[in-house]
Formats: structure tokens, sequence, C-alpha cells
């Protein structure tokens, strides 16, 4: 019973390894489109865990096109989908939501 | 045949980064978070002062499923299953069953994030329903009130949580006992070394220091004889950080205790785990 529970445990570590391996981080733009990047600060941010609650409530913004979150730069950057306008309150009302502090746009 | 209460460490996991493995003391998750975490962790008692010659071995597999409802609210439910082999005098029994099912909410409190250094404080409250299988259910539901405080500052992390369990707090005075309730002090310290680019990928030792008091039971106004203990753990760890991936352990030496009676003493203890956060 506790060797089954064991190779269980062992199972879904490996699932879980494999899954993040696969996940790729990618800023993708289409050709003979030019997208905006703007760099903000971001306080509160303190372990590699902490970027993708930032990065899914940020990228929940319609004008977002993708972002990535630096927690030892204490930095985000997001990349405006073409064609559309950012508005720098959604930025800051996402990082908040995330329980971090916004600073200075920075780019 | 008394081997003595087994403490349920409070294992309420809703930050992606507590400095904590037994017990977590961070703050509440962002909005629309979920964690997935899970467990294995092993326990025994053993050094019987009688001349019985009993011995219990737990293992546990708790599965923790929290969601950050809002900035400042965090809910999370944790069911356990028990793996639990007593043995006596040569002769020995087993039982697999779940155990009861807890439910928690985290409060923040206050949280103050600053270039050098983040601050909070977030309170719990948390109730563990009478579902469990026969043999590991406590047969009451339970109340536990918590504070948990968090600072970090660059590479270090240290959580200090403080928790009350009520046992029995609806059932309270059934059949004449008033179980015991527990008191949990749990501090924790851990340092951050960072790999990558883009720091996606961390190793961190681990420090924990906790001390739990079970009172002994109360019986029409006198303590029940062989309840009640008092212990005192040290417990080194490492936590590895790939992304939105933890996995954790940490190896729990019991560096002072005082067990009522003639109460089995612990041994070392062991947690394996991970956390993953979509």
């Amino acid at each position: 019973m506790r060797y089954t529970f064991l190779i269980l445990i062992l199972s879904v570590l490996l699932v879980c390894v494999i899954g993040c391996a696969a996940t790729g981080e990618k800023v993708t733009v289409k050709s003979g489109q030019s997208s905006e990047t703007r760099v903000y600060e971001v306080f509160g941010m303190d372990c590699p865990g902490c970027h993708g609650g930032l990065e899914k409530l940020v990228e929940k913004i319609p004008a977002i096109q993708h972002s990535e979150a630096n927690w030892q730069e204490k930095r985000l950057a997001v990349v405006v989908r073409p064609g559309t306008e950012l508005n720098d309150e959604d930025i800051y009302d996402a990082v908040r939501r995330a329980n971090f502090t916004p600073g200075e746009r920075v780019k | 045949m008394s081997f003595g209460a087994v403490v349920e460490f409070a294992l309420v996991s809703v930050s992606a980064n507590a400095a904590g493995i037994s017990v977590d003391a961070g703050l509440t998750a962002p909005e629309d978070r979920w964690i997935i975490r899970t467990q294995v962790r092993y326990m025994q008692l053993k050094d019987d002062p009688t001349l019985m010659d009993r011995k219990m071995t737990t293992y546990t597999f708790p599965t923790v499923l929290a969601y950050g409802l809002r900035p400042n609210l965090t809910v999370m439910l944790r069911q356990p299953v028990k793996d639990q082999e007593m043995s006596m005098a040569g002769s020995s029994s087993r039982n697999t069953g779940l155990g009861d099912l807890f439910a928690l909410g985290k409060y923040k409190i206050y949280r103050r994030n600053t270039p050098q250094y983040t601050f909070g404080i977030a309170s719990t409250v948390g109730l563990e329903f009478p579902t469990g299988a026969d043999s590991f259910t406590s047969e009451t539901w339970d109340l536990q009130p918590g504070l948990y405080t968090s600072w970090r500052s660059g590479p270090w992390a240290t959580d200090f949580n403080i928790a009350y369990n009520w046992n029995g707090f609806a059932d309270r005075g059934r059949n004449g006992v008033n179980p015991g309730d527990e008191l949990s002090l749990d501090w924790a310290l851990a340092y951050q070394f960072s790999f990558g680019e883009k720091a996606r990928v961390s190793f961190a030792p681990v420090l924990e220091l906790s001390y739990k008091n079970i009172s002994p039971d109360r019986l029409r106004g006198h303590d029940v004889l062989n309840t009640g203990e008092s212990v005192l753990y040290l417990s080194p760890g490492i936590k590895l950080t790939v992304s939105s991936f933890i996995l954790e352990s940490l190896l729990q030496i019991p560096i002072w205790q005082d067990q009522k009676g003639s109460q089995l003493e612990r041994g070392m203890g062991g947690i394996v785990g991970t956390r993953f956060m979509f």
C-alpha cells in the first residue's frame, strides 16, 4: 500500500516536471505589425512562482498580447496587442489584484 | 490501549512562496490563482515506557486545493488519506482510510510591498468536519483560528504563525469528555538561491522550529490519564522552485517532548511534497 502511494506521488511529480518543462515562454509578433512594449516596476514579487499569478491577471486585459514578469528585477514587461490602446491603470489594477504594488512605468 | 494523540500539523497551503513546509505562513494568493499541494508525511511513535513494546507508524497523504477568491481572501480544502500501522507485544494491526476534511479561509489584514522588503499579516479560520473513516475521524467539529506573519527581504524569508485548534468545538462535553485543544507555534526561515537568466529556478534551504501543545482531555472536571503532550521540533528542509512548480522536503526532529502518562514518544518524521500553481 505504501509503495503504491509512493509510486503514485512519484508519477504526479514526473507529470508536473514534464508539464513545467514543456511550458514555453514566447513572445510572438506577427510579421508586418509593430508591437509596443511597456515595462513597469512591481514590488512584492519574491520568488520564481510569483510571476505566474501576475501574468495570468495581466493577460486578461484585452489589450495585452503577452506579459512577462521578472521577480528579481522587480519588473513587468507587457506587449500591447497591435491596433489596441492600453490604459496603464488596467495594469496597476492587475498588479494590486495579484497582491503586489505597482511602481513607476519605466518604459 | 493508549498510543497517544496523533497531532495533525496544520497544512495551510495558500501561498506560493511561504517559507515553511510543514505549515504555511504565507499571505493570501493572487486573485484567481489555483494552488494544488500534495504531500507524503511520515510519523512514528515509539519508546514505549510500559512493557507492551508498542509502536505506531503513520503515513499521511494530504491533498490541498486552494484558490484566491479575492486578493485579500483565499479559500482552501484539505483532504488527507492515512495509513497507520500499530504493533504491540508481537502483534500488529493496520488501517487505511480518509481523514477528516478541513476547510479554511485566509484573510489578508495587512501587506506592505516595498523595493526593500515585503511584510504582511493574515488571519485564518478553519473548520474540520468529522467525515473521516472510523479509525481516523476525531468525531467532532473542530474550529481553528490562526494568525500568520510573513517577512521577506532579498533572498531571506521568514514566517511565523500561531494557530489554536479548538477540538470538539460543536460537541464539547459530549459523554462528559472535553477533548484537549491544540496550540501550535511555528517559525520558518529560508534563504533563496536563484538561477537562470530570468531567475525562474530557485533552491532554498529551510529551517523550521515548531512547538505543539495538546492539553489533556477532561472528564467530569478531571484530566483523563495518558492524554496531553508537548513537543518541540527542529526541522531542516529544502525547497526547489521551477517556475510554477515546487518540490519540497523536510526532516522533523523532536528535540524536546513531554508525553503525559504512558504515551509513546515521538520519533523523527519526514515530509516530501509538491505544489503546483496555475
